[in-house]
């Protein structure tokens, strides 16, 4: 049976994070296409910038400094779905 | 990186900025009317004893900016003693890194005062610290009357959509309720400022 999988970048909407949330989720796209069930983008406040998938936090700005290096979100969400069964690791 | 007269004026004047912006003019100038200041408050800028020059770094997405840079402009404009020039920051990252918040951050906006010689007075940046403060209680009241919000350290998008739509509604209703108090706020601090720079 396929299982939904889905991402989602919260990001502060006051600090003019539009730039990095959608390169980051145009890396996801073509990186993972129809694998993925959907990409939610999530306006937030507050200095935000949060990756998850399927409730899996793989980066905070507060927890890990910064915004993430694409590979390392491909990289995460590969590992993720892998120990959901829905890829295989590279 | 030096601040002179040929790069000061290059800047925007307030007006120059509001008819550049793509977006949040509406909030801003909402906010321009909203700012209360006093006959004290003008007097303290009155009392400069000439003209003071402000260099602003901002951008119209940043909420801190649509908040604050209102509150400069109104004070230039009713007391007739600052020259604003604003500066976008993402252009200017050499103005940027000369006055990061704590050493590292880029936050905005940033007001830096000069003489008319252009010898630095001093700088004001983002918001004070008091409003910080009584945003980060009024969060915490918040949760703690809406458990269904869960923790105010979990990431957002575990709340359900209807949940996350309220909680942003509530967040939104802090900010709009402790506008006056930010303002107010921001005032004290400049016009400490210009008590300061007039003595």
């Amino acid at each position: 049976m396929t299982e939904a999988h889905k991402v989602k970048i919260t990001y502060c909407a006051d600090c003019g994070y539009e730039g990095q949330t959608l390169d980051l989720a145009k890396a996801l796209m073509l990186e993972f296409g129809a694998r993925l069930s959907s990409i939610e983008l999530i306006p937030w406040e507050g200095g935000t910038f949060e990756v998850s998938a399927d409730g899996d936090l793989l980066h905070s700005m507060t927890r890990d400094g910064g915004f993430p290096k694409h590979g390392a979100i491909a990289d995460a969400v590969r590992a993720h779905l892998s120990r959901q069964g829905r890829i295989h690791p590279e | 990186m030096t601040i002179d007269r040929a790069r000061f004026d290059r800047g925007l004047t307030y007006d120059a900025y509001k008819a550049q912006m793509t977006r949040n003019r509406e909030r801003l100038e909402e906010n321009e009317q909203r700012v209360a200041l006093s006959t004290e408050d003008l007097a303290a800028f009155s009392a400069l004893p000439r003209p003071v020059k402000v260099l602003v770094l901002a951008e119209d997405w940043c909420g801190d900016v649509i908040a604050n840079l209102p509150v400069l402009g109104r004070l230039a404009k009713d007391s007739g003693k600052l020259d604003v020039r604003i500066f976008l920051r993402d252009q200017n990252d050499d103005i940027m890194q000369a006055y990061l918040n704590k050493g590292q951050f880029k936050s905005i906006p940033v007001f830096v005062f000069f003489d008319e010689d252009f010898r630095e007075l001093g700088h004001w940046i983002e918001r004070p610290a008091s409003v910080t403060e009584v945003r980060a209680k009024r969060r915490k009241e918040i949760f703690a009357a809406h458990p269904e919000f869960g923790s105010p350290d979990a990431p957002v998008d575990q709340l359900a959509e209807d949940v996350r739509v309220r909680l942003q509604a509530e967040l939104v209703r802090v900010a709009h309720e402790t506008s006056k108090f930010a303002n107010a706020e921001v005032v004290r601090e400049l016009r400490e400022f210009a008590t300061r720079v007039a003595a």
